[in-house]
């Protein structure tokens, strides 16, 4: 039996996938469709011991792909109801579709994603580009550091979602094994905390039996355009709901986040960029680096989607070189996903810096302290370059 | 909760209505019942079902399979297309057990 950890107080030993699945359980949602898949299966695991020994009071659906998976909390969603799921990788990739449908129905449905990398060749480990690959499917998309991140996001993710303003899909990532597999010391919130800050969710037009309500519907092109501006008016209302949503979840927590988050930024002269669990270390190399006498700092991405482009050109005024590195691919781009969005944002910014781009730790390989040592010298090597430096893989054997 | 209901009247002149992105309802769903019978899908096809009332025998498969809800069975019980909806599936002429439905080309 897995007691579902629902009280309030002292750290307790958690991986990325424990956290998310007992955070899941304070927030008690009203159905869970799920399907396993590593590196995510600890999560649908240990919230289906959950439902079976009554610690929530979830509608379980046990589905038979991905696909049927998001299919189910589109239907559950569209009731009004509160809807979770998780997956990762071929996961996602097999949900493709259906992550459009929910996001222009406007249905609030939070996923936790265990980032691995897609197929092929098959790696079932830590890398994000199945997260990043799902930038254009209308979904908010935010970033963990740590199991504690992962664990917060999950209440994070309903807050912003369900937001009447917003009303779109959430779903946040926690690095394939790195985070979801590794133990680490979590503090947990309990069920009157959730109930404060998760008040129940609110729909305009529920499909309920006895108002009859048509979603999910044909709209050619007399209407297509409109419901997808929505989408984007959404989007634009996520940028105001997030940090709302951060202060007071810091307020009742003491745990502060930001969209964008400056380490050693004070007086930086150069910058690394990250996203997900690379952020750790970065900051740990941040401060060997600044022992040694260099000004650098970091900036952490946790906003993905709604990308944070203005907050980015503000924490990044002041710095000559940036060092974006990104684990994820996209290719025949300018760059990968984190790299081209950063660059495009600075693009209309007069105090802009200089952007290198570094491509680390795909399909789970190791990032060591000295590969983030290296991406620094290679940026004050590149700083003042008049011509475009490619962007470098790190760690690849010739 | 309030229930949400259009007369007829209503329900045409909100479909005719070109919403923009600011009161289209959210997602472009319809928080209305009944839509639906104001979209005449019945030309779409070049085929139009032609009921032979000596050979039918009143079994009403053809109403319960019509899947647009076309067929209503007359006073006599034999099957009426409402050709303001039948697409001309040709669902009812397959299934009837006394060959009594034809698809007639309209374009001959």
């Amino acid at each position: 039996m897995t007691k579902a950890k629902v009280t309030k107080g002292k750290r307790i030993g958690m991986t990325g996938d424990e956290a998310v699945a007992n955070a899941a359980a304070v927030i008690n949602p009203d159905v869970v469709a799920a399907y396993p898949i590593t590196p995510q299966t600890i999560i649908v695991e240990h919230f289906s011991d959950f439902v079976h020994d009554g610690e929530v009071d979830t509608e379980f659906v046990c589905v038979e792909s991905e696909h049927s998976a998001m299919s189910a909390c589109v239907g559950a969603s569209a009731t009004g109801a509160r809807v979770f799921t998780a997956s990762a990788s071929q996961g996602v990739a097999l949900m493709f579709e259906i992550l459009f449908i929910a996001s222009a129905s406007r249905l609030p449905i939070v996923m936790s994603v265990a980032n691995r990398a897609l197929s092929g060749p098959i790696n079932i480990h830590g890398e994000l580009t199945d997260q990043t690959v799902c930038r254009d499917t209308g979904w908010i998309s935010l970033f963990s550091e740590s199991a504690q991140e992962a664990y917060d996001n999950t209440f994070l993710a309903f807050k912003i979602g369900e937001h009447p303003d917003v009303s779109l899909p959430v779903m946040f990532g926690l690095d394939g094994f790195i985070l979801t597999h590794a133990l680490e010391g979590v503090f947990p919130l309990d069920r009157k905390f959730s109930k404060d800050f998760l008040p129940e969710r609110e729909m305009v037009h529920p499909t309920i039996p006895g108002n009859p309500v048509s979603s999910g519907l044909l709209a050619l092109p007399n209407y297509y355009m409109e419901v997808k501006y929505q989408q984007e008016l959404a989007m634009d209302a996520a940028r105001k709901v997030i940090p709302k949503a951060f202060e007071e979840f810091g307020e009742k927590t003491g745990r502060y986040y930001k969209s964008v988050e400056g380490y050693q930024m004070e007086d930086a002269e150069t910058a690394l960029v990250t996203m997900g669990a690379l952020s750790g270390t970065t900051k740990f190399v941040v401060d060997k680096l600044r022992k040694e006498g260099e000004k650098v700092g970091m900036i952490k991405v946790k906003t993905y989607r709604p990308f944070p482009a203005d907050d980015l050109a503000k924490a990044l005024k002041d710095v000559d070189a940036v060092g974006v590195i990104d684990r994820d691919l996209t290719f025949g781009a300018p760059g990968a996903a984190l790299y081209t969005d950063l660059k495009t944002s600075l693009y209309d910014y007069k105090d802009r810096p200089q952007v290198f781009g570094y491509i680390a730790g795909i399909g789970g390989r190791d990032v060591l302290v000295k590969d983030y040592e290296y991406i620094y010298k290679q940026v004050l090597k590149n700083k003042g370059a008049e011509k475009a430096v490619p962007v470098e893989w790190i760690g690849l054997r010739k | 909760m309030t229930k949400n209901t259009l007369n007829d009247k209503e329900m045409q002149e909100w479909i005719e209505t070109e919403w923009g992105y600011e009161k289209l309802p959210m997602g472009g769903s319809v928080p209305y019942p009944g839509s639906s019978k104001f979209f005449k899908t019945g030309d779409w096809s070049p085929f139009k079902a032609v009921v032979d009332r000596e050979k039918c025998t009143k079994c009403t498969t053809c109403f319960f399979l019509c899947p647009d809800s076309a067929i209503k069975m007359d006073e006599e019980e034999i099957p009426v297309m409402d050709f303001d909806y039948c697409k001309g599936c040709g669902i009812c002429a397959e299934e009837c057990p006394s060959d009594a439905i034809e698809m007639k080309d309209l374009t001959k």
